[in-house]
């Protein structure tokens, strides 16, 4: 009986040490569940940026029950930095298209809204990337959410241990907000896609160039806990052309001519990381959000529009995550 | 900054010196430096050589290590923190000459990322080289100036061109044609960042900003 008693204690213990080792404890770190029966995620070929992008994506959007009707609806693109013929940001044409889709579909209004990480002076991101000249065009306003106003706001899930962040007003009191990552591979955190283009929303003028209080609490954990507390709507993630290898500055153009829809960042996540051959359940994000904030099991994604196929040859990695291959 | 001409700021001022020394990257902690000299080596980096971070907890940055030199430099020799502040600016400024990137200039702070060179920014660049004045002379600060020089040219947006404007003049470079162009720039009646606007006005009153900012011709 001693023995067993001390066998308990001992196995115990050692649980918690390894709990505490890993970062990742017993208990359930978020305050609600918030993971839908069923999630939708619809696959779009298309191989080339051209105008053909909007009639595309109108036609992928009936593929959901949307109801965007007299709402404000803030895309948020990754727009990061630019360098010439490198695939880093979510090309404009796509930006420009799902703006004008959700306002056929009735938005009360549409706005592009983002905080790059690397470069202090958005504006100039907006110049160089081509940005500004189509947003002009198409008269479609831009926030910067490095400068936006902010309200400190409680973490709605607790794996980072900040507790709390100052976020940008826009994206908290946003009524239908659209994750629009560029589908791109990362050497910090694996893989960049609807949940990490959320860091976007953390502005600089509060944490700074880069942000790197999130990458000291932990990207994984960073994500978890932002994207608990600021709900995506929707995801059209960019994957037309895509990046791999050392990103999401300096890996390499990767052609895979799809673009993703998803009701459900998860899925849409989870989905994504199929596409360029890798396996989501290796990547700690999305496998613990799949415990409360989605789905990522294939059994309970509804996929509509293109088969799911993995590509022959898996997105390269840098070293450091290259368990992540199927 | 703001405050150096202000008599009565004066104990204030002394306030924000000690804290300015005793505030650093974490990677001046000797676990961090033994980290990232053995078993962190993604980022090219010498932890040595330690500034200031833009938040408490992390690691240091070019900006807030550029403006942190900047407001050191004009602690009055009275003050009584003369050999600390030597120190923490010898050390800044070798952490400047750290993070620069390979082809010159500076970017947020990361040169070279799992080996690859990153690119320079302007903005950035343009803070380094102001914190630099002193060390013009170097030819990492002579290649990074002729970066700015050939960038500037080109930009469009004002924030950027504003610090360029400031950090060419600081090393006595012609700064007239990039002025008149910032100063014909159409959004500037629209700009809401107050951060841009400061930047403008100081890079069109070239000579009284950087005396504000401690840098003499």
């Amino acid at each position: 009986m001693r023995n067993s008693r001390r066998e308990f204690v001992v196995g115990v213990a050692g649980l918690g040490a390894g709990e505490i080792i890993s970062g990742w404890s017993l208990f359930p770190k978020y305050q609600h569940d918030r993971r839908p029966k069923r999630s939708r995620v619809a696959i779009l070929n298309l191989n080339a940026y051209s105008e053909k992008i909007g009639e595309m994506l109108d036609r992928g959007l009936t593929l959901f029950p949307l109801d965007v009707r007299n709402k404000a609806v803030v895309l948020k693109p990754n727009l990061v930095d630019y360098a010439p013929g490198q695939a880093i940001n979510t090309h404009h044409l796509l930006v420009v298209a799902a703006a004008e889709s959700f306002r056929r579909l009735g938005a009360k209004s549409v706005c592009v809204a983002e905080g790059p990480g690397h470069q202090r002076d958005t504006q100039l991101v907006l110049e160089e990337s081509g940005y500004e000249r189509w947003l002009r065009e198409q008269r479609i306003r831009f926030l910067d959410l490095n400068r936006d106003h902010l309200r400190r706001i409680r973490l709605e899930a607790n794996y980072s241990g900040m507790k709390y962040l100052w976020l940008p007003r826009t994206m908290l009191e946003a009524e239908f907000l659209v994750s629009m990552p560029k589908m791109k591979t990362h050497h910090w955190s694996g893989v960049t896609l609807s949940m990490k283009n959320m860091f976007g929303t953390v502005p600089g003028i509060r944490y700074g160039w880069p942000k790197n209080i999130l990458h000291w609490r932990g990207i994984q954990e960073s994500i978890l806990d932002i994207c608990a507390t600021v709900p995506v709507h929707f995801v059209i993630a960019d994957g037309i052309v895509a990046m791999e290898g050392n990103g999401p500055l300096q890996g390499s153009p990767r052609s895979l001519g799809k673009i993703v829809l998803a009701d459900d960042p998860v899925a849409a996540d989870a989905t994504c990381v199929r596409l360029m051959g890798l396996e989501p359940r290796r990547i700690r994000y999305i496998y613990e959000s799949a415990k409360f904030l989605g789905n990522s099991a294939t059994r309970i994604i509804d996929q509509v529009g293109e088969p799911l196929v993995r590509p022959q040859t898996s997105f390269q990695l840098v070293p450091a995550w290259s368990h992540l291959r199927t | 900054m703001a405050l150096s001409d202000s008599v009565p700021a004066t104990p204030s001022r002394l306030k924000g010196y000690e804290w300015l020394i005793g505030f650093s990257g974490k990677e001046a902690n000797w676990f961090w430096k033994w980290k990232f000299r053995t078993t962190d080596r993604k980022v090219r980096f010498d932890p040595d050589q330690y500034g200031w971070p833009w938040f408490p907890g992390t690691v240091s940055w070019v900006v807030p290590t550029s403006f942190s030199i900047l407001a050191l430099k004009q602690a009055p020799c009275t003050c009584g923190l003369f050999e600390p502040i030597r120190l923490r600016l010898e050390r800044g400024t070798k952490m400047l000459l750290d993070r620069a990137c390979p082809s010159g200039g500076w970017n947020a702070g990361n040169g070279v990322v799992y080996g690859a060179p990153l690119a320079p920014h302007p903005d950035d660049t343009a803070v380094a080289l102001l914190a630099l004045t002193a060390q013009k002379d170097l030819p990492l600060v002579r290649q990074s100036l002729r970066y700015l020089e050939g960038t500037a040219s080109r930009l469009r947006a004002p924030a950027s061109l504003a610090w360029a404007v400031l950090a060419l003049a600081a090393h006595q470079r012609p700064v007239n044609s990039l002025q008149s162009r910032l100063s014909a720039f159409a959004e500037l009646r629209h700009i809401e960042d107050t951060g841009t606007l400061a930047a403008v006005c100081l890079a069109l009153e070239c000579r009284g900003s950087l005396s504000m900012l401690g840098i003499h011709s």
